[in-house]
């Protein structure tokens, strides 16, 4: 299953501060997709997820938008 | 298990990349710009280029003064807040050595000509806890609102315009802090005291006392992740190579280290030239003259001609002036680069709240630079390299202000 999170039109620190959250709430065994067009998110959502033990894989999907997927680390389970 | 990390990947459908063409167009108007000021003073196409040299690397690093203090709070993450001291250790050897040029005693009473020194007043602190809390609420500082304004941001134009009301406002009520309190505050440059060298020696370990004192914060945040930059899959072709080389400099963003050592030895140049890098006082100009049309002109400022930096209510209102051209060479250095990374696109904020965040947080900057002296560029990423007490009084006032931002920030939608 995925969760679709859509944060575009918004900035820092929303799109970072409703991924945390979303990721918090997360289902075990789901993935979570962030849509944003705000850059800077590419280096705070990562950093983010690496400590609430999620993977990022990013992907440009348009100039300027990005998918960011959030995977939890299998060994956190 | 596979370690995704932060590799980037492209989308796969082909794009028409309009962007970069119009980047080089962009890039060739502002060519004919620096060569049409060029002709009118040799030094305004300079500061034309540095403007955008300024705006350029701003965007491309991604470098917000406003994150690098919410984040430590936020967060309790230091990353930008690091660069912006790697900066700063830059610009103080720098700034030393040029205003050891300008004025080679200083334990004269004199202080070097448009170094940042201004008064230690309630003013300057007031100025900095209102300007923190408005750039957290806003989103961005100046600098960072006019790099997001060239990227599409519809909320930093509504920000621009909240700061430019903020600093005709304050110029309203200038005269009455000026009586109470500015006028009446000391001034401290630190070379007066002791000498180039110590001061210099005093910046700099203060500047690696607060770069130290970030790393143990962070360190109390619990895990602490490494910074990893984006990378992409390795290169074999010397065609790939060079075209990661170039997606590294003009399509990734920068490490915010990069950034700040970059605009701190832009700093140390356009100082000299003329005058530290500074943006506040220009607006107010503008501001001014759009509120003097309305009849609502600033009076006549007290003791203004006392202060140096981001002064208001300057005379020569016009595009033909050093810092007029300035501020707007970073509108179209940081254009140029947005196009060429093909982040440009008209963001229209979904909610309506955060329009009113963007015009209040831009009021109290505006408010609060003008009792402070400037911005975050002006009156801290300046100030603390002209070897001036005042950048450090409003550093931690700043911080204060960004405390009560993320506060704040909770209690919106």
């Amino acid at each position: 299953m995925t969760m679709k999170l859509d944060a575009r039109g918004e900035i820092c620190p929303y799109p970072m501060m409703k991924a945390v959250e979303a990721m918090r709430a997360l289902p075990d065994g789901e993935v979570l997709e962030v849509y944003t067009d705000h850059s800077p998110c590419l280096e705070t959502i990562p950093t983010q997820a690496e400590r609430l033990g999620f993977d990022t894989a990013i992907e440009e999907t348009g100039s300027p938008e990005w998918r960011i997927t959030l995977t939890r680390k299998e060994s956190t389970q | 298990m596979t370690r995704a990390g932060r590799i980037i990947t492209k989308a796969p459908a082909a794009r028409l990349a309009w962007q970069p063409i119009l980047a080089l167009l962009a890039f060739a108007g502002s060519m004919m710009v620096a060569v049409w000021a060029g002709q009118i003073g040799s030094d305004l196409s300079v500061f034309w280029l540095m403007g955008m040299a300024f705006g350029f690397v701003l965007q491309r690093s991604r470098f917000c003064f406003a994150s690098g203090f919410r984040d430590l709070f936020l967060l309790r993450d230091g990353r930008v807040m690091k660069g912006i001291i790697a900066g700063m250790v830059v610009a103080t050897g720098g700034f030393t050595l040029v205003m050891s040029d300008i004025l080679p005693n200083a334990r004269l009473d004199l202080v070097a000509y448009q170094a940042h020194v201004s008064p230690l007043a309630l003013g300057l602190v007031v100025g900095g806890l209102v300007f923190g809390l408005g750039m957290v609420l806003a989103g961005g500082c100046v600098s960072g609102s006019i790099y997001r304004m060239a990227e599409g941001y519809l909320g930093s134009w509504v920000t621009f315009v909240g700061i430019m009301t903020g600093l005709v406002v304050v110029g309203h009520t200038w005269n009455w802090w000026w009586r109470m309190d500015i006028g009446l505050a000391p001034r401290l440059w630190l070379p007066n005291l002791a000498g180039y060298g110590s001061a210099m020696a005093a910046t700099l370990v203060a500047l690696v006392g607060a770069y130290i004192f970030i790393l143990w914060w962070e360190s109390r945040g619990g895990l602490v992740i490494p910074y990893r930059p984006a990378t992409e899959p390795p290169a074999d072709t010397f065609g790939e190579k060079l075209r990661q080389s170039y997606r590294a400099i003009f399509v990734h963003g920068w490490p915010a280290t990069t950034g700040g050592l970059v605009l701190g030895a832009l700093n140390v140049y356009m100082y000299s030239y003329e005058h530290p890098w500074r943006i506040t006082g220009e607006i107010s100009v503008w501001g001014n003259a759009l509120a003097a049309r309305l009849g609502l002109a600033q009076p006549p400022l007290l003791g203004i001609e006392t202060l140096t930096g981001c002064t208001m209510g300057g005379s020569q209102c016009g595009l033909l002036n050093h810092m007029a051209l300035s501020n707007l060479g970073l509108f179209t250095g940081a254009l140029v680069a947005a196009l060429l990374a093909q982040e440009c696109k008209l963001r229209v904020p979904r909610k309506k709240v955060r329009y009113f965040q963007s015009l209040g947080g831009g009021l109290l900057m505006g408010y609060g630079a003008g009792l402070a002296v400037g911005c975050t560029v002006g009156a801290f990423f300046s100030a603390i390299p002209s070897l001036a007490a005042n950048g450090w009084i409003f550093a931690i006032a700043l911080a204060g202000g960004a405390f009560l931002g993320t506060k704040a920030l909770r209690w919106l939608p």
